[in-house]
């Protein structure tokens, strides 16, 4: 990796910013911020390393230190980005949360995680301050558009920024060093916080140049959101830290308004999400040819398998190469990658990254041989590994043996290498790139006064790659009509979230559970999809 | 009540935040929480508040939140 680490300093936010500085790269566009309403504005290298350590200052200032926990709670603008590396700088933990959770979402993080401070918009205040007297770790909260602080602890950026000093020493910062917080759906029990650490700079800049084949004169654009690992390890640290510039745009998804930012900003490397690819493969072909994509050089595709026609689409609409990439919230780096230069085979994972041990193995540890499905592991010790599963040391361990991580994927490799995904080994749903556990939704339905039962599966969708369906049983005085299903829809949006929202809400009699109480999620899934639901003899009537 | 009050109001519900305030020009992108899940539950909630029902194609012809007020309006006439 050039000369990007010296003296053992791996600090993301330091690397990112003040190393590129160093480097002469002080006046290099790092981003081309794009307004909602397409207004642009570019910030180099050095104003990004000016911004982010004022707010190291301001974080400093209010008493976060090395290992603290601090979130930003934001939807994609330029203060998530100055707020996560200013983290960074400080040593403290960085942590990112969607801007559409609620109020039970943000609980359960920001209470597991003991986070210290959050940066948010005053939009988010409601579901906060319905929170607040249940953490009592966080001690302070940061408004991006208020001009005055509103409180002793609700305090307005801009004012705090406007006294912070731009100077700023990063601490010397060892690769082991607590770096970024994602929290992630288990089928079971609460979100689990996985934790990383700043050795990861390490692969993510190596896959950056690798596999998305991106160099420091293209123009990159991943539109994953913050409060993905995606949005961070590849809208933020590997290009950043390599000094590449990087297009955001703060607005949602919109055909035109997205090809005509590919188009008139030059964009020449671009990752996004098959859900967004199969979203884009409903306007006809005439609508792309409207476009010049003469500067766009390939497509990259990362949170749900990617399908072959939407490879094909983008063959024949746009005239580009979609690759595919496969990884996890917890390897913080892409693993296994369909890339340039190498064949693809529409439909497959890909083959490994260059130096990541990828097996097939059987329950038992064993290997398989190739064209048999089976448990996809990982080699330990890959450079971008999480350090652990926050406060859940016994998680973590569960998801290791004989010197394998278990992804949870099941998969299986085909002769010349190429690997393929078969589906999760566990309950969790994965609609449009977000994983979201079952668990938590049917808890959150319960929580809704007329909801006596709850089971939730995921089921294919031809966009979303899974939807959420809710199976709901009622309080014998309780009716099923369209008051009550948005009750719940608006209930589950705005306590959990929006994609956590249930596509269809379907009342039956009884949930049908084993007899230790279990829901029986895969007789409910048969019964949906009009399936054999197999062996019934442990269902309790 | 005028239709964009009412409109306010499910807005304030829906997307659970009482600083909404709305004009004929507001639009998504002035909205933090509106995103294309939530437009669904706002689609849901205006549909019941009303008592109307929007074809499929008629959504995604609308600019703004006048635009759609405009369209409760007709709807309502209709009745």
């Amino acid at each position: 990796m050039e000369n990007l680490i010296v003296d053992n300093q791996y600090n993301i936010g330091f690397l990112c910013t003040g190393r590129q500085c160093q480097l002469g790269r002080g006046d290099r566009v790092a981003m081309r911020w794009l307004s909602p309403s397409l207004e642009r504005r570019d910030y180099s290298f050095a104003e990004l390393d000016r911004l982010t350590s004022r707010f190291a200052n301001v974080l400093q200032g209010l008493g976060v230190s090395a290992q603290d926990v601090f979130f930003t709670y934001l939807p994609k603008m330029p203060e998530q980005f100055v707020a996560f590396l200013g983290a960074l700088k400080v040593q403290a933990i960085a942590g990112t949360l969607f801007s559409n959770f609620g109020d039970d979402a943000l609980l359960d993080r920001l209470g597991d995680s003991c986070a210290k401070g959050i940066i948010t918009k005053k939009s988010s205040l409601k579901k906060l301050a319905r929170i607040r007297d249940r953490l009592p770790h966080l001690r302070f909260i940061i408004l991006v558009d208020v001009e005055e602080h509103l409180s002793a602890d609700t305090l307005s950026y801009s004012r705090l920024m406007a006294e912070g000093s731009e100077l700023f020493t990063v601490p010397a910062t060892p690769p082991e060093t607590p770096s970024v917080l994602h929290y992630t759906s288990g089928s079971t029990g609460k979100p689990k916080g996985v934790l990383h650490a700043h050795r990861s700079v390490a692969l993510q800049s190596l896959t950056t140049q690798n596999v998305l084949g991106v160099t420091r004169d293209d123009i990159f654009w991943c539109t994953a959101d913050q409060g993905w690992v995606t949005g961070t390890s590849y809208g933020i640290i590997g290009p950043w830290c390599l000094g590449i510039t990087q297009v955001h745009f703060g607005g949602g998804y919109d055909p035109g308004t997205w090809f005509g930012i590919l188009q008139e900003q030059g964009v020449t490397v671009w990752y996004t999400a098959p859900t967004a690819l199969r979203m884009l493969m409903r306007e006809t072909d005439d609508f792309y040819a409207g476009f010049d994509l003469g500067r766009l050089r390939h497509i990259c595709s990362v949170g749900e398998p990617l399908n072959p026609e939407a490879i094909q689409w983008a063959r024949r609409a746009l005239g580009k190469e979609v690759y595919d990439t496969w990884f996890q919230t917890e390897t913080g780096a892409i693993m296994i990658a369909n890339r340039p230069g190498l064949e693809v085979r529409p439909g497959s994972m890909g083959v490994p990254v260059s130096g990541i041990g990828v097996a097939i193995l059987a329950e038992d540890g064993s290997p398989l041989p190739d064209g048999a499905a089976g448990n996809l592991c990982l080699r330990e010790g890959w450079p971008s590994m999480f350090s652990t599963y926050l406060n859940n040391n016994a998680a973590y361990a569960s998801r290791f043996r004989n010197g394998f991580y278990y992804t949870g994927d099941t998969a299986y490799r085909d002769p010349d290498g190429y690997y393929w995904f078969c589906g999760r080994n566990d309950d969790i749903i994965n609609t449009s790139g977000h994983l979201i556990s079952p668990f938590e939704i049917e808890s959150s339905l319960l929580e809704v006064a007329e909801v006596a039962e709850a089971g939730v599966i995921g089921v294919p969708d031809e966009l979303a790659y899974e939807k959420i369906v809710a199976f709901v049983s009622l309080h014998r005085q309780a009716s099923y009509d369209p008051q009550l299903e948005l009750k719940i829809r608006l209930y589950v949006s705005n306590r959990l979230s929006t994609v956590a929202t249930p596509a269809e809400i379907i009342c039956i009699d009884a949930i049908p559970k084993n007899k230790s109480g279990k829901i029986m999620r895969r007789v409910l899934k048969a019964r949906y999809l009009g399936l054999d639901a197999g062996d019934l003899s442990t269902v309790e009537e | 009540m005028e239709i964009l009050a009412e409109l306010t109001e499910i807005f304030r519900e829906v997307f659970d935040d009482d600083s909404i305030e709305l004009t004929r020009q507001t639009t998504a992108n002035d909205i933090d929480a509106w995103d294309s899940l939530s437009h669904m539950n706002m689609v849901m909630a205006v549909e019941l508040r009303f008592k109307v029902r929007f074809a499929l194609g008629e959504l995604p012809a609308l600019r703004n939140v006048g635009d759609l007020a405009d369209l409760v309006a007709k709807k309502l006439a209709r009745k």
